[in-house]
């Protein structure tokens, strides 16, 4: 059996920046990064626009400020203790990161340059042009090759295991040999990412952000918090979703309908186009169902971001990439022509629930990044905040999962969840075939647009919920055609899937009990926020094969809910 | 409905569970406008054979995974619209290979790990300067725009492995870094905030700097438009500049370069005692002889050009440029 001190579950940003930040508190620990895709592969590498932190170098800013607009930003039902430690320590974070060797596009006066981005009141947005995920994920996977971090690249994590007390290391499959292999370990971080992909027909996200890791923590007895939440960032591309950077507006970019109105001026008179984002994507939503939409002829409905304005220069300095993928999927160049986009799933604000310091029920157990709930957004992320959280807290619990490991022992590991999960997994290739997987996961993201998506409502939450549970029972009947062990991705994709519908069954069931309207939770029955019954976050945990959902208090420090206007 | 035309992907398969070599299997679907390699793919995964393996993630050309050949060309699958292509090379039919210079572990997937060993061995990180880093977190480094411009392209690498798939000096020298890795040092060495800065061209020309054959193969197929051919060349003069001379590839260099400042022409009659000295005389000595017998051989002696006053004052110039 491996054994690692410190084993950290995926390789984007939080995961790097874990490794790190765990090896440099205690060099002589055995820290090890397991990722189903080579490192640089990550999807912290898709963020484009950038980083957020109240550097000061465009305007006088302040992490209170900060603050201040990420709890408004989330509709008050962030926990106040944690927003306030990560705008507090986002300036030194990010010049840790520069001082990596981080290319952030820089000002004439050689220092940091910062962006607006919705929902912030000063330009506080750290960017690389518009590759600032990328350069990330390359700089933090240089420094994690200088300082000697283990890589298991392209291994599949299939379960997490246990002891009830403490965390004992977990199971994944080599996919080159298609081993199914133990690590053993003192400390696990979680850090996979997002699972906006249970949209899986119109979402920003790549192919393997299925929530693998919460999904897994799920069934391993860790509870979830905040499922409901998933925010539709309101630019994806016409045909694919694929994101185009909220960067876009920030440089000046126009929103436009179909009678040429700049409509953003009836939804957010100040902010405009830069409003938050669940408030830009209903609005897009509403003029498209409003019949102020265009509609191409493949039956693609959409609105237009407008560029041209801002000129060729600024568009090849700023958003080279944007343009490059607006000719590349869509035929359209941003100097000449408008880009038709739409509202894409794209980023999930709920996930394994963890407090201030990222840790979980389970000792030894952290969870950073997209998949975990802390909760610094809420109800709504803003813009330029998710990288931030990402290496926060991917720093926060490396350091502290370092510092675990060092004064701990290997738990005993139970050879009979060994034994469990190979019977499980080998099942698969004995199934009877009756359902075919592309059709089920169709299936699962049109119940979930129709149902769960920007706006939502009780009859089709209700009739959403029985679907998903129809397409779980039909979930048993896939079976893994290929019967290789070499690189089996019938096999991974399997299993992602199975993945998804229990993250969709838990969104749905929180979404169908949020009787009130907060951030991107929409709901067209109850249109207003209610803090009376609802300034809470909600927690799903598994119990004896059933899902129980309760609830707990927000921490409100100084900031009282108000109501939120832009 | 789109419209859609029928086209023939004849998709290398390889399973070494089973498989001595690999052999192509052709897949006839519909294709309808506006559909990549990668959606085609997966379309064939999902419904005709589940068993077909390649790599894909983020669809929007930035993680790399997806890298492919198609009809002989290294791509990103999710940018290659198969219309494209057919209108491109006048078929039906496109051929789907895996990258080359690497091991296929089935299919279309790839083992990249030598390409990684590579990597880690250039020090492919920030090894920060004292001198320009601030030693607490409390101050950022200051970079000027026109500092960040010498290298901020060759930040775009995106590990795609295309570039060295197709680099023939991966092909035949081991040793050989390879394109995106020297992308990745001259990245460095001209970074200010590095301490090695320059002396990162002594790490390219251990790892064979100067067996790059300039053929441009890798700028030419760059999905992100970088050109490691000019790292290439910027380190060898970083590594003249450091003193790394004695050999023939910067020996050539140098006596082109004297040859041409000193009289404004080309002396190629010379260039093989300047570059190899006298092993390199009698290699070519086949060569020269056949010159000699065809009446084409240069000769040891150039005049200098007519203005060579001039000529010079244009070097001079351009250098103070550089």
């Amino acid at each position: 059996m491996l054994q690692l001190d410190v084993a950290i579950i995926g390789a984007g940003g939080a995961g790097l920046y874990a490794a790190l930040s765990a090896i440099k508190k205690n060099p002589s620990l055995r820290v090890g990064v397991i990722t189903k895709v080579f490192p640089t592969r990550s999807h912290t590498g898709a963020a484009q626009g950038g980083v957020n932190a109240a550097l000061s170098n465009v305007a006088e800013d302040s992490p209170e400020k900060h603050t201040y607009d990420t709890i408004k930003g989330s509709d008050f039902l962030a926990d106040q203790d944690a927003v306030e430690l990560m705008c507090h320590i986002a300036p030194k974070i990010i010049r840790e990161m520069e001082h990596m060797g981080l290319p952030f596009s820089r000002l004439e006066n050689g220092k940091i340059a910062q962006r607006p981005f919705g929902g912030a009141s000063f330009p506080r947005t750290c960017y690389a042009a518009d590759k600032t995920g990328h350069v990330m994920l390359q700089t933090l996977y240089e420094q994690c090759i200088r300082r000697n971090v283990k890589f298991f690249n392209e291994w599949f994590v299939t379960a997490l295991v246990h002891d009830e007390q403490k965390v004992c290391g977990l199971i994944a499959i080599d996919m080159k040999s298609g081993k199914i292999e133990v690590i053993r370990a003192k400390a696990v971080i979680l850090a996979t990412g997002g699972h906006a992909r249970i949209y899986w027909r119109r979402t920003s996200n790549a192919l393997g952000c299925t929530g693998d890791g919460t999904a897994i923590a799920l069934k391993a007895g860790v509870p979830l918090k905040d499922m409901e939440f998933v925010q539709f960032h309101p630019t994806g591309l016409r045909r694919t979703g694929i994101l185009v950077t909220e960067g876009a507006r920030g440089e000046g970019g126009y929103l436009i309908n179909k009678d040429g109105e700049r409509f953003m001026k009836r939804y957010a008179p100040e902010k405009m186009e830069l409003a938050p984002r669940d408030l830009v994507s209903r609005a897009i939503e509403t003029e498209i169902a409003e019949g102020r939409g265009f509609r191409d002829n493949e039956g693609n409905e959409f609105v237009y971001l407008d560029l041209r304005h801002l000129g060729k220069k600024k568009i090849m300095e700023r958003l080279p990439q944007i343009r490059e993928l607006a000719i590349d999927f869509e035929g359209i160049d941003p100097i000449e022509e408008p880009i038709p986009i739409r509202p894409t799933a794209h980023y999930c604000m709920g996930g394994v629930d963890t407090d201030i310091d990222g840790k979980t029920i389970i000792d030894g157990l952290f969870a950073a990044g997209e998949c975990a709930c802390v909760s610094v957004h809420g109800a709504n992320r803003l813009g330029g905040n998710s990288l931030l959280d990402i290496v926060v807290f991917g720093k926060i619990t490396g350091e502290l999962a370092s510092e675990y490991a060092t004064s701990s022992q290997l738990s005993e590991f139970p050879i009979s969840a060994l034994k469990d999960e190979r019977q499980k997994i080998e099942s698969l290739f004995e199934k009877d075939g009756k359902e075919k997987l592309a059709d089920l996961r169709n299936k699962l993201s049109d119940i979930l647009t129709y149902g769960a998506g920007i706006f939502r409502e009780e009859g089709r939450l209700k009739e959403a919920l029985d679907k998903v549970k129809e397409i779980k029972e039909r979930a048993q009947h896939l079976k893994v055609e290929d019967l290789s062990y070499t690189f089996n991705t019938n096999l991974q994709q399997t299993l992602e899937f199975l993945n998804m519908v229990e993250l969709a069954e838990v969104t749905v069931m929180t979404a169908l009990e949020r009787r009130e309207s907060r951030g991107a939770h929409y709901r067209v029955d109850y249109p207003k926020r209610d803090d009376k019954n609802f300034l809470k976050h909600s927690i799903v945990t598994l119990e004896n094969g059933e899902y129980k959902l309760s609830y707990k208090p927000v921490n409100i420090t100084k900031y009282k809910p108000e109501e939120r206007k832009y | 409905m789109a419209e859609a035309k029928k086209v023939i992907l004849r998709i290398s398969r390889f399973n070494p569970e089973f498989d001595e070599k690999p052999h192509f299997q052709d897949f006839e679907i519909e294709i309808p406008k506006g559909m990549t390699v990668l959606e085609a793919l997966y379309f064939i995964k999902e419904n005709i054979d589940p068993t077909l393996t390649f790599r894909g993630f983020c669809r929007s050309a930035i993680c790399g995974s997806c890298s492919v050949k198609v009809n002989g060309h290294p791509k990103l699958a999710c940018k290659t619209q198969i219309w494209q292509e057919i209108e491109r090379f006048g078929t039906n039919i496109l051929k789907i290979e895996p990258l080359g210079n690497m091991k296929v572990i089935r299919d279309l997937a790839v083992d990249f790990s030598e390409a990684e060993e590579k990597l880690k061995k250039v020090k492919p990180y920030l090894i920060p300067d004292p001198e320009v880093i601030p030693d607490t977190n409390d101050e950022e480094s200051i970079v000027y725009p026109e500092e960040m411009e010498k290298f901020d392209k060759f930040t775009d690498c995106i590990l795609c492995g295309t570039c060295y798939s197709m680099c023939p000096a991966v092909m035949f020298i081991d040793d050989y870094a390879g394109p995106f890795q020297f992308g990745r040092i001259f990245r460095f060495a001209e970074d200010p905030r590095d301490g090695l800065k320059k002396e990162r061209s002594k790490i390219a020309y251990a790892f064979e700097l100067w067996k790059c054959i300039r053929c441009e193969r890798c700028a030419d197929i760059c999905p992100k438009h970088i050109h490691p051919v000019e790292a290439v060349t910027h380190l060898r003069a970083m590594s003249i500049e450091k003193g790394l001379t004695l050999n023939p590839g910067a020996r050539h260099a140098i006596a082109f370069y004297k040859s041409v400042t000193s009289t404004g022409m080309l002396n190629e009659a010379i260039l093989p005692i300047m570059s190899k000295g006298i092993k390199g005389v009698l290699e070519n000595m086949p060569v020269a002889l056949s010159f000699l017998l065809k009446g084409k051989m240069p000769p040891p002696i150039v005049k200098p050009i007519e203005d060579i006053e001039g000529f010079k004052k244009v070097v001079s110039l351009s250098a103070e440029v550089e």
